[in-house]
């Protein structure tokens, strides 16, 4: 079931774009189907089933088609599967081939998350990159392709550079494959081990991303096509926390030991400064771009704390923002098709002509902000409380990047929806009545039964801090 | 031997059918030897030969590297026809000569006898000389001029080269062993002479002219089979006289100026014919870094093998594009709405070229950097592996300009005789061969035999 789960995106996605004429149906059965088969999956997984299955795909040198499930690549995999399905149902006026697109995507993330081969993982991780750069170039705005270029060679200098390291972790360690379990089994420490450590944080804070390798995430998200379909999957592919938690924290144990102080205050330095940056925004997309950079940067927080608590906490804010900040930029979308413009300013006043829409734009703004009882409180309050463990310090730094969360989205939200004059907008229609309830449901559902993901995530943050040394 | 003789007496049929008969009926039989030349290679797959007293030996490593060259040639004659139809081209002397010149690869590549290599060596060179001025314009002629006058030159230092080598060895055959200046020196001609026809860096400064001047088909085979020939040679030879001293510091610095210079120039082209020359130029390096890891024959093959697909797959499309000057980036704008195959053909190829799974330009880079880093050259691999990124940045150019930029023509381009089964053919490969890489790599983990 697992090869199914991950390769019937594919499928579909090809399909779509060899008959572009159906892609509304065949791409929502597509993404129907991933979402059936993803929601029995983890169900599987709850009870113990892992689906571990593996391939010898190049026997000589080593590399093998293996995959499985974990708790991390369990919950993440709902994300996604969740997350891509909102996003076509939402998505009914874009291009055929971007559905198709979007699927092959989704396929390539499936893959990251499941594969258990180093070699294999980084196969997905740039196989994913092909309709990516595809999406944003075919369909995105007039300076697409500079944003383009950004993004390829950012992407390209890390995933190279971690090509590099993966050559190392191996011949340098002695493993006998690149089978998860054999290169666990041989570490590599000392000088090279720290070199290789460098390589994999680099291609990772690419993809998480991090200051100062974030540079290609504004242009990215801003430049790509209005409906947000893009902008959603770009979003689920910001896999660099999930990277960091699988392969280079536990591979380099020593070398992240040494890295961590730095780590730490990186990632605080991210959120605060992503946060502020995102206060003077007036283009939704940069500001959602940044609020979302932000929240990474409170992930990497307790992920690097080396503590259970922010392990868990990263990687359940992760799987929570992949669906919150996915909502968002397809609402985004919304206000594109009624006004033309992403522009914050000239829109206001919308909340007396559209109280649905504003209701729902309420809803994810405050799930972003991180309000209780919504999916962004309980990842980000377990980063804080893993981070403080480590360091009170950038803690606090984290800690004013959350409040100023409040100010930059609140702030848009009232610029839109309530300050003077109103402003005539159409209310939902009925597509934005359906992905918004979905979206709604599981951001509420997120927040108020985060047991259901933590659990699951439980044991491999506990291994991971054990591994860690707890982090102190 | 039994592929030594089909490809013989391929090249002789379609030169004679080619008298009496329409150039279809010459071509025919070109594709019909070379695909007879692949199955007597299958059957004894893996199986060493030899005749003549050793002077022709088809080892596995000879095989692996027949392929890539029959391979290309293949993809040579399949997308033979351009969009533009010109009157007369193509003439049936191109199915010969073609034919003639995978003929001299498979004896360059079959032999540890440095006279063999040099008849090889002609055999494959003077067809060449031919080919480029086939279209018969004033560019065509100077490619053709430029590849001849600088082909001599290469070819006079590889037989100054042989003269040392048998002053020193007092012998033909490679791997006799010796030392001092003169067997230096003479070990150092005969690489320089060969990498005239890898076109490593700084021996490459015909390839931008020739390959650009050339008629696209013809650029095909040389960054294809040409390349694969040349590099069978440099490998036996390197392998002979082993990697040490003054050889290793000479091939470290061909290989990273190739991957650097040709990747740094290919950026500032406008010209898609010229870039991909650049290209070629510094894929050779990336082919010659798998010399310094303990089995290199392997990899080599493979990543000839994907680069032969995939840069004949680029040369394939682009053949459609060019009316003689070349393409410039503009004129790209459009393909896939134009055409949709050789828009896809176009994206699956760069993709593939930049070194992005799941293609099998990818696992071509993965075994080479592999079987570098098996040799301990980490340092090479991590600067090579920085060349890579350069690289993908013109390939995003050319894909840009081809996918993502406003289209100025519209009329479609219609595909015509065995064009279009090639370019299905080769795309197939490249997509099929990355998702199931052990496929390819399968068949050359034999050829370790003879390369150390």
């Amino acid at each position: 079931m697992i090869h199914v789960l991950i390769f019937l995106p594919l499928v579909f996605g090809l399909l779509v774009l060899l008959r572009p004429g159906q892609a509304r149906g065949l791409g929502l059965l597509g993404a129907a189907a991933a979402l059936v088969l993803g929601l029995v999956s983890f169900g599987a997984f709850l009870d113990g089933s892992s689906g571990a299955y593996q391939v010898p795909l190049l026997a000589e040198a080593g590399v093998y088609y293996a995959v499985a499930w974990d708790g991390v690549g369990a919950v993440l995999m709902l994300a996604v599967v969740i997350t891509t399905f909102i996003a076509l149902l939402a998505a009914h006026d874009v291009p055929p081939a971007m559905v198709g697109l979007a699927l092959l995507m989704e396929s390539g993330l499936l893959g990251i998350l499941a594969a258990r081969d180093l070699v294999l993982f980084y196969v997905f991780f740039e196989a994913t990159l092909i309709p990516s750069l595809l999406m944003l170039g075919l369909f995105g705005g007039s300076g697409r392709v500079r944003a383009l270029v950004k993004f390829a060679i950012f992407t390209l200098v890390g995933s190279l550079l971690m090509l590099a390291g993966i050559l190392a972790v191996r011949y340098l360690g002695g493993a006998p494959s690149f089978l998860q379990a054999d290169l666990l089994a041989h570490p590599l420490a000392g000088a090279a081990g720290t070199w290789a450590f460098a390589a994999f944080l680099i291609a990772f804070m690419v993809k998480t991303p991090l200051f100062p390798l974030h540079v290609w995430l504004p242009d990215f998200h801003a430049e790509n096509h209005p409906s947000g379909l893009a902008d959603v999957m770009g979003t689920l592919y910001k896999v660099g926390l999930f990277g960091f938690f699988r392969w280079a924290l536990p591979l380099f144990p020593e070398a992240f030991a040494a890295f961590q102080p730095w780590l730490l205050a990186l990632a605080a330095l991210t959120a605060l400064g992503a946060a502020w940056t995102a206060y003077a925004q007036t283009d939704w997309k940069r500001l959602l771009a940044y609020g979302a950079l932000s929240h990474m940067g409170v992930g990497a927080l307790g992920l690097f704390s080396g503590t259970p608590e922010g392990a868990l906490g990263a990687i359940f804010l992760l799987a929570a923002s992949a669906v919150y900040t996915g909502a968002l930029f397809l609402f985004a979308g919304s206000l594109h098709r009624r006004f033309g413009t992403l522009d914050l300013r000239p829109t206001s006043g919308l909340a007396k002509s559209a109280p649905a829409l504003a209701a729902l734009g309420l809803i994810l703004v405050l799930a972003m902000v991180g309000l209780p009882g919504l999916s962004g409180f309980p990842g980000e309050f377990m980063n804080l409380l893993g981070a403080w463990q480590a360091s009170p310090v950038w803690t606090f730094v984290g800690f004013l990047a959350v409040i100023a969360a409040a100010a930059y989205a609140l702030g848009a939200y009232q610029q839109i929806f309530h300050s003077a004059p109103d402003k005539p907008a159409d209310d939902l229609d009925a597509f934005e009545w359906q992905w918004g309830t979905l979206a709604t449901l599981v951001i509420v559902f997120m927040g108020v039964y985060p047991k259901l993901f933590t659990q699951a995530l439980q044991p491999a943050a506990e291994a991971l801090a054990a591994l860690l040394g707890g982090g102190r | 031997m039994t592929t030594l003789w089909i490809l013989f007496l391929t090249a002789l049929a379609a030169t004679f059918v080619g008298f009496f008969a329409p150039a279809r009926t010459a071509k025919v039989f070109a594709l019909l030897g070379l695909v007879a030349a692949l199955v007597s290679l299958a059957l004894r797959w893996g199986e060493p030969f030899s005749a003549y007293g050793g002077l022709y030996v088809l080892d596995p490593f000879a095989q692996g590297f027949t392929l890539v060259m029959i391979t290309g040639g293949l993809l040579a004659l399949l997308a033979d026809c351009d969009y533009f139809q010109r009157k007369g081209w193509p003439p049936f002397e191109y199915y010969a000569l073609v034919a003639f010149a995978v003929l001299g690869g498979h004896v360059m590549a079959s032999t540890a006898h440095l006279g063999v290599i040099v008849v090889g060596l002609e055999l494959l060179s003077i067809p060449l000389y031919a080919l480029a001025a086939s279209r018969r314009d004033a560019t065509s002629y100077e490619a053709s001029l430029k590849y001849f006058l600088l082909g001599a030159v290469a070819a006079a230092v590889f037989l100054y080269g042989i003269a040392l080598y048998f002053g020193a060895t007092g012998g033909f055959v490679l791997g006799a062993g010796g030392s001092g200046p003169v067997y230096a020196a003479a070990v150092m001609l005969l690489l320089a002479g060969l990498a005239f026809k890898t076109a490593l860096v700084p021996f490459h400064w015909w390839t931008p002219d020739v390959y650009q001047g050339s008629p696209s088909p013809v650029t095909l085979f040389m960054a294809t089979a040409v390349k694969a020939a040349a590099f069978a040679a440099f490998a036996r030879v390197l392998a002979a006289v082993g990697l040490e001293g003054p050889v290793f510091y000479a091939l470290a610095a061909l290989v990273l100026l190739t991957v650097f210079w040709g990747n740094l120039t290919a950026m500032v082209q406008g010209e898609a014919k010229r870039m991909l020359a650049y290209s070629s130029v510094a894929h050779a390096g990336y082919i010659a870094i798998a010399l310094f890891g303990p089995n290199p024959a392997p990899a080599m093959g493979y990543y000839l093998l994907a680069y032969a697909l995939s840069t004949g797959l680029a040369f394939a499309v682009l053949t459609q594009l060019d009316e003689g000057r070349g393409v410039r980036l503009g004129e790209l704008a459009g393909l896939w709405s134009r055409s949709p195959l050789l828009g896809l053909g176009w994206t699956v190829a760069l993709f593939s070229l930049a070194g992005l799974p799941p293609l099998v330009g990818f696992w071509g880079k993965y075994l080479v950097f592999l079987e570098a880093a098996r040799g301990g050259q980490y340092l090479l691999v991590a600067l090579a592996l920085f060349a890579a990124v350069i690289a993908a940045y013109y390939y995003l150019k050319l894909l840009g300009a081809a996918l993502f930029a406003k289209a100025a023509k519209v009329e479609k381009i219609v595909l015509s005789g065995s064009t279009p089964v090639g370019i299905a053919l080769a795309t197939l490969l490249v997509v099929l061969l990355g998702v199931l890489p052990g496929l390819g790599f399968g068949l050359f983990t034999a050829a370790n035999a003879l390369v150390r």
